[in-house]
C-alpha cells in the first residue's frame, strides 16, 4: 500500500467538507418539502413529487450538464451571477451544490417516512389545546421528526461522499480546490502507474462509508429505543 | 427441462457478441489529438479494403496504455509522448520492431483573446485547463514548462485536470476557463478559442508521437497493412493538412 500524498489528504478533506456542507444546506429545505408532501393538500403536488426525485432516477452526468447549462458562465442564472461578479463554475460552492442536488431526494424520502409515521392523533390534539400550526409545527412535529432527519442526513451525506458524475462536469477537476475523493480516484484510475496510489484512497473511502453506516444504525437503533 | 435447456442457450448464443471472430476488425488506440487525422485515414483505407472494419479508442495516451495493459483489444496504439510507449514497450506489449515516430507537435495556450500572452501572465488568470498530468502527455509538457519557468506553485490551485487534451479545449472553447493547454493542431480545430501564445520550445521536449503494432496487432494481417499506411504518402498530407509537423 502506497502511503496517501498530501494531493490526497486534501481530496478526502474536501469530500467531507462538500459532504457536510450540501447536508446541512438541505436539511431546512429537505424539512420543508417533506412537510409540504406530507401535512398539505395543494395542487401539482405529484408534479412537485417526480421534480424532487427526478436526480435520484436521472444519470448525474445529466444532472450536471443541466446545471452547467443554469450554473455556467454563459448560463441563464451564470451569467446573472458574474455580472455582480459571483462565479459557481469550478468552485467547490459549485460541488456542494451539485451534491446537494443529487442527494436531495434521499433527504426528502427518509423525512417524509419519519412524518408519515407521526400519530395524526397527537397533532390534532395540539391544534384543540390551542396550538396554531407554527407551534404544532416546531413543538410536535420537528421532535418527532428527528429519527427520520437523521437517517435522512446521514444518506444524504453518503451519497454526497459518492458523487461524481454531477461533479466532474460543474465542479472540475482542480487538485486541492474541488478535487473530491472519486475524482482523485478516476484521475489514478486512467493512469498506468497511479494503481496502487487508487488502491489507497479506494480504502480510505470504504473506510469512511463504513463509519457513515455504523453511525446511521447506531442512530437509528437509538431512535427506535426512545420511541 | 430440456427444450428450457435449449431456450437458455438459444438465448446466451444471441447475447454473445454477433461479429464473428474471424471478423479483420482493426483496434485502433490513438491519442486524443489525432482524431481528425486518424478518422480520415482509417476512413480512406476503409474505402479502399471494404472488408476492414475500424474500431476507434481515442482518449488520453496514459489511459490508452493502461486499457492496454489491462488486456483491452488493441492492434494500434499511437502515443502523445516517449513515456508510455516506453511502458508499453517494457511490460513487452508493444511490437518493438514496429515502434516508428509518426508525427511532431507544438504546445499552445489557447484561449479568448487578450487574457495572456506569455507564461508570465498565466499567474493572473483564474481558471486554466490542462490535460491530467498523470496520464495525459499535454497535461504533462505543460506542467514540466511550469516547473521550468517556475511558476508551478503560483499556478497550483488553477488548474483543472481534464481526462484528455481535448477536454480541455473544450473547456476553453466555452469559457468556463480563461485558457488551456493544447496542441497547436487542437486549437487549429477550435471556433471560439484562439491560440494566445506558443509555449517556448526550451521549456519542454519536443511532442512527438510515436506509433506501433500491439503484439497481438503484429499478427492482425489488416492491422500490418494500416500500419504500413501509417507511414505513407497519403498519411503525410493529411497530417500537413491538419497543421501537424511530419519532421
Amino acid at each position: 500500500m502506497t502511503p496517501l500524498t498530501p494531493a490526497d489528504y486534501d481530496a478526502i478533506r474536501l469530500s467531507l467538507q462538500v459532504s457536510i456542507a450540501a447536508t446541512l444546506l438541505s436539511l431546512p429545505f429537505g424539512f420543508a418539502v417533506a412537510y409540504l408532501i406530507t401535512f398539505v393538500q395543494f395542487r401539482g403536488k405529484v408534479l412537485l413529487e417526480v421534480l424532487i426525485n427526478l436526480p435520484l432516477t436521472m444519470p448525474p452526468v445529466v444532472v450536471g450538464y443541466f446545471l452547467l447549462l443554469l450554473l455556467g458562465r454563459h448560463g441563464w442564472l451564470g451569467s446573472l451571477l458574474d455580472e455582480v461578479g459571483i462565479r459557481l463554475i469550478f468552485t467547490l460552492k459549485a460541488a456542494v451544490i451539485a451534491s446537494a442536488v443529487v442527494g436531495f431526494p434521499l433527504l426528502v424520502r427518509s423525512v417524509r417516512i419519519g412524518m408519515e409515521g407521526i400519530d395524526p392523533q397527537l397533532i390534532n390534539a395540539s391544534r384543540t389545546l390551542g396550538a396554531r400550526w407554527p407551534d404544532t409545527l416546531m413543538t410536535v412535529i420537528l421532535p418527532l421528526s428527528i429519527p427520520g432527519l437523521v437517517a435522512g442526513s446521514s444518506l444524504m451525506f453518503a451519497r454526497s461522499l459518492g458523487e461524481f458524475g454531477a461533479t466532474i462536469i460543474v465542479a472540475g477537476n482542480i487538485p486541492g480546490v474541488t478535487q473530491t475523493i472519486p475524482l482523485a480516484i478516476y484521475e489514478y484510475a486512467a493512469s498506468p502507474t497511479g494503481e496502487s496510489m487508487a488502491l489507497s484512497l479506494c480504502l480510505v473511502s470504504v473506510a469512511i462509508s463504513v463509519i457513515v453506516l455504523f453511525l446511521h444504525e447506531t442512530m437509528a437503533k437509538k431512535a427506535a429505543r426512545s420511541d | 427441462m430440456k427444450n428450457a435447456f435449449k431456450i437458455v442457450t438459444t438465448l446466451f448464443c444471441l447475447i454473445l457478441p454477433s461479429t464473428p471472430v474471424f471478423a479483420a476488425d482493426v483496434n485502433l488506440f490513438i491519442a486524443a489529438s489525432l482524431k481528425e487525422v486518424i478518422n480520415e485515414l482509417s476512413d480512406n483505407f476503409a474505402k479502399k479494403n471494404a472488408s476492414v472494419k475500424f474500431i476507434k479508442n481515442y482518449g488520453a495516451s496514459g489511459a490508452l496504455a493502461k486499457q492496454i495493459e489491462n488486456g483491452a483489444p488493441s492492434d494500434v496504439f499511437i502515443s502523445a509522448n516517449l513515456e508510455w510507449m516506453d511502458y508499453l514497450k517494457k511490460k513487452n506489449l508493444a511490437d518493438v520492431a514496429s515502434i516508428a515516430t509518426f508525427t511532431y507537435n507544438t504546445l499552445v495556450f489557447a484561449g479568448k483573446t487578450g487574457k495572456a500572452s506569455s507564461m508570465q501572465d498565466l499567474g493572473k488568470l483564474e481558471r486554466i485547463a490542462i490535460g491530467s498530468p498523470k496520464s495525459v502527455p499535454a497535461g504533462e509538457y505543460a506542467m514540466g514548462a511550469f516547473k521550468k519557468a517556475g511558476i508551478d506553485k503560483q499556478l497550483e490551485k488553477k488548474l483543472v485536470m481534464a481526462k484528455d487534451v481535448r477536454e480541455s479545449l473544450m473547456y476553453a472553447e466555452r469559457g468556463e476557463v480563461d485558457g488551456a493547454f493544447v496542441y497547436r493542431t487542437d486549437a487549429l480545430q477550435a471556433k471560439q478559442a484562439k491560440i494566445l501564445f506558443t509555449v517556448p520550445q526550451d521549456l519542454y521536449p519536443r511532442v512527438t508521437y510515436p506509433m506501433s503494432l500491439t503484439v497481438t496487432g503484429s499478427k492482425n494481417r489488416d492491422a500490418a497493412a494500416f500500419f504500413a499506411y501509417l507511414h505513407g504518402d497519403d498519411a503525410r498530407s493529411v497530417l500537413t493538412k491538419y497543421g501537424f509537423a511530419t519532421k
